[in-house]
């Protein structure tokens, strides 16, 4: 069922894709990379982000009817274009997984050491199932109420942090020089990627054509925004070195922020408000993959919403059932598999399709000299 | 109805007198309030006829002044000019037609039908035709306080279960030409009067069509209750959520017309619907446009937080005691704990033997008596309460809980979404309780993204808020003054309500 939503939700929905774990987990790898320029490598990735986005924007624009799996079923053909929608399965497979990691992490680490992690696997992905099953429009809809409590997340870290922020921790810059830098941005460009690949996936679905760059672009650069505020406030307030000791970052932040005596600890307020976020992550990254493969296979999507999802909770538990094996995946695996894919794949794609839009026109070009 | 009755329900009146009244009789058999009444009529000749009426739907004066009397004076007044008996049955027919009460039927199924609803019947020997005479008359609740919807300034009446009654009440306070009154049956057996409220230029024609062709779906025996019908034609049949407003109050009803909204009231009972409805609608009271705006908006606020204690409080409590105390600041957690020295059970049992308990407490009121409802309710609140703590049963943090939580509750004006609201608690309770902050999230989140997901007539059930209306938001979760409240919702047809009188001066004061 194909169903038009607006660019109000699109915005919505690529916030909510970048944040959730842009703020913490990313923001640790960071930290342990580069130090204090943690938060300037988050600044540059917003500029990648960006990139990203209009190659991908530009890609599915060359068809508006047609999203990623089948803009690369039409330029490369049905068998490598098939190929390369595994790859996005692939993909989608490894953000699942990435974002539940955070869930998981945010979760277990803080409020119930003591419950298996398959609990937490599986009742995110049935959430992220009834999500589904209801449509991406529902979902949209939810990622609005996400952007709001984000808003009023950041809103409150401010608050609860603001007297403990010194500016002076956030320099100097580029101490480990610009290049190092750089390098570090490509984990916060991971969560900029989802965003990029999920619009992919979706913008068939989204009306008005002549403003998706306008929109996509403006829902990076506020999501960046939104990201932007917590390695700040992470380097002002905790402290590079000691964003870096900890997986999620953006939970010792939070606990480290109060207000009064009442409000003295942040934790819960930081999960009931982001978990929605997560949520709609989760959905719509189950969403993209399911499909992925239909279009890979041509299948009726609603037959493989059980099966995906139970491959990707699978795949996701396997690797968040271990601290050391989801360090691994999080900052050595998934960072170049996911920019391959988001940016070298995606960009191939255009100048192929590009390049065929080119030779199509001289032929016709030439018929047209020729009659 | 067996195939026997059915062919008599569907034969057409004959000129035999005694074989119509056999048909009838026969189709209602063993009724004691079918009452039948013969008459003759002596003109030219001799003619019998039989009046038949329900004793207690009929009005009996009606019938002797609108119906006998004519037909035995003409009788007494006639002169005997010596004419055919079909100028006889002729002048009959006249005499009966006149009345602009009477209607003309030709089937025995017609005529009963229009019998059962309070008209009288008229056979007479030698027509082929019936008459039914608008004799409608029983005795009926006077409009009264509203039971369910009280509000401190408004109007004090209410809808009845009459029907008739209701759409007057509507006529009453809309005067307009555009109100529209269409009335349908529904119910093989109880033949239920529906009638759908709107006004022609105002309301949205794909709603009301949707509303019209939804009722005419319906395939049931009887409609007893306008919660059938809401039950048939809701959009959302597997949720607890409403998603069609219920109203005893006229105002309700008309300030819904007014706003573009379809009103379907429904005979013998004085719950009507109104379509589409917002989740918020339930939120909103009478009183909020009668007060000032100020006050009108903050008691909206106030319920939106009714809304939060009710639904999350137990949960939060039972989740924050169970598996996060390290979350409530430490002076408050020793109170707590010191509350809870003595209790026995786990803090997610004492919550839900509490609730329980309240809930029993609830609907124990609600069923007795007024007087001992009231009874009831003292007695299980504040000595049970009592007896509870001091036995060492529940902590007295949890008393504090239950009642805040209950009187949260009863802060919500909608009684259907106030048990949404009850209801939903408890799932969230369970969740909480088993898995602490996961759960809670979780079921939370289930129940947006179904309420989300649900609709009104087309309306999106969260909307204005989300998906988020800017032009709705006059009259959602704020109240703007009157003078500002000038646009219809969205899916209204006319979507202005009234000029802005600012606007209307600032554009004097540029022409001027």
């Amino acid at each position: 069922m194909v169903t038009e939503m607006t660019t109000p939700i699109l915005i919505a929905l690529i916030i909510n894709l970048i944040y959730a774990k842009a703020i913490g987990l990313t923001e640790g790898i960071a930290a342990r990379e580069v130090g204090n320029d943690f938060w300037m490598a988050t600044l540059m990735a917003i500029l990648q982000g960006a990139v990203m986005m209009v190659i991908t924007v530009l890609l599915i624009k060359q068809n508006a009817k047609e999203d990623l799996v089948q803009r690369a079923k039409s330029i490369v053909g049905p068998i490598l274009g098939g190929l390369i929608g595994l790859l996005f399965v692939l993909y989608f497979a490894g953000a699942y997984a990435v974002v539940m990691i955070t869930f998981v992490d945010h979760l277990r680490d803080y409020f119930l050491p003591e419950l298996p992690t398959i609990v937490f696997v599986i009742v995110a992905s049935l959430v992220a199932l009834y999500a589904m099953q209801k449509g991406i429009v529902v979902t949209g809809r939810i990622a609005v109420v996400g952007v709001f409590s984000i808003i009023l997340l950041n809103i409150l870290l401010m608050i609860g942090t603001i007297e403990d922020f010194n500016i002076e921790r956030l320099f100097p810059v580029f101490r480990t020089g610009i290049m190092a830098t750089f390098l570090a941005s490509r984990h916060a460009d991971t969560d900029f990627a989802m965003a990029s690949m999920m619009t992919g996936m979706i913008l068939p679905y989204i009306a008005q054509k002549d403003k998706w760059i306008k929109a996509t672009l403006t829902g990076v650069f506020y999501g960046g925004v939104l990201v932007m505020l917590w390695p700040i406030l992470e380097c002002g307030v905790l402290t590079a070195p000691e964003t870096g000791h900890y997986i999620v970052a953006c939970m010792q932040m939070a606990r480290s922020a109060e207000i009064g005596w009442f409000v003295h600890r942040y934790e819960m307020i930081m999960v009931a408000f982001f978990a929605i976020s997560l949520l709609v992550q989760l959905m719509m990254l189950l969403y993209c993959g399911v499909e992925a493969i239909a279009h890979t296979f041509t299948q009726k999507s609603s037959r493989l919403w059980l099966p995906i999802t139970a491959l990707f909770s699978m795949t996701s538990y396997l690797i968040v059932i271990d601290h050391r094996r989801t360090m691994q995946f999080l900052s050595v695996i998934w960072p170049p598999f996911s920019l391959a894919i988001a940016f070298l794949v995606i960009a191939l794609l255009l100048v192929i399709g590009y390049v065929q839009k080119f030779i199509k026109q001289r032929q016709r070009f030439a018929s047209m000299k020729k009659s | 109805m067996d195939t026997l009755t059915a062919m008599r329900y569907q034969t057409a009146i004959s000129s035999v007198l005694a074989y119509n009244v056999f048909l009838i009789k026969e189709i209602l058999v063993d009724n004691s309030d079918l009452i039948e009444r013969p008459f003759t009529v002596t003109l030219d000749h001799e003619l019998d006829g039989v009046i038949f009426y329900i004793d207690g739907l009929s009005n009996n004066q009606l019938i002797s002044q609108a119906l006998l009397d004519p037909l035995i004076h003409k009788s007494l007044e006639q002169e005997l000019l010596g004419g055919s008996r079909q100028q006889s049955i002729g002048t009959i027919e006249k005499i009966l037609v006149t009345n602009p009460e009477v209607k003309i039927v030709k089937t025995v199924g017609e005529a009963i039908d229009n019998l059962l609803t309070g008209e009288s019947i008229v056979v007479v020997e030698g027509l082929s035709k019936a008459f039914t005479m608008g004799t409608k008359g029983w005795e009926a609740r006077m409009p009264s306080e509203p039971a369910t919807e009280l509000v401190v300034r408004g109007p004090r009446d209410s809808f009845t279960e009459n029907m008739r009654t209701n759409t007057s009440l509507l006529r009453r306070r809309i005067k307009d030409p555009m109100l529209r009154l269409k009335t349908q049956k529904i119910g093989t057996r109880t033949k239920t009067a529906v009638t759908i409220a709107y006004l022609e230029d105002v309301a949205n024609q794909r709603i009301v069509m949707d509303v019209q062709e939804r009722l005419q779906s319906i395939k049931i025996d009887a409609v007893l209750e306008s919660g059938y019908l809401e039950e048939m034609i809701t959009d959302a049949r597997h949720s607890p959520f409403v998603t069609m407003k219920t109203t005893e109050r006229p105002d309700a009803a008309a300030a819904a017309i007014l706003e573009g909204r379809v009103v379907i009231i429904s005979d013998n009972t004085p719950f009507s619907l109104i379509v589409p409805s917002y989740f918020w609608d339930g939120f909103m009271a009478s009183d909020d446009y009668y007060a000032s705006y100020f006050l009108g908006t903050f008691s909206r606020i106030i319920r939106l937080i009714a809304l939060v204690i009710s639904l999350t409080l137990p949960s939060l409590y039972v989740l924050l005691v169970s598996f996060h105390q390290e979350m409530i600041p430490t002076q408050l957690a020793l109170s707590m704990a010191a509350g809870r020295e003595s209790v026995p059970f786990p803090v997610l049992v004492e919550v839900l033997l509490m609730e329980i308990a309240f809930e029993l407490m609830r609907e124990a009121g609600l069923r007795m008596p007024r007087p001992v409802g009231q009874a009831v309710s003292i007695v299980g609140s504040l000595i049970i309460g009592q007896a509870a703590v001091q036995a060492g049963l529940v902590s007295p943090i949890m008393v504090i809980i239950i009642a805040v939580t209950g009187i949260a509750s009863f802060a919500i004006p909608s009684y259907a979404t106030s048990f949404t609201i009850r209801f939903l608690r408890f799932p969230l309770l369970l969740a909480s309780g088993m898995l602490g902050l996961l759960g809670f999230t979780a079921v939370l989140y289930v129940l947006t993204v179904h309420a989300l997901s649900l609709q009104s007539f087309g309306e999106p059930y969260v909307a204005p808020i989300i998906p988020f209306r800017p032009s709705e938001q006059k009259d959602s979760l704020l109240r703007v003054p009157w003078w500002k409240m000038n646009t219809r919702p969205t899916f209204a047809k006319e979507k202005t309500r009234q000029p802005d009188p600012l606007d209307e001066q600032r554009k004097g004061q540029k022409s001027g």
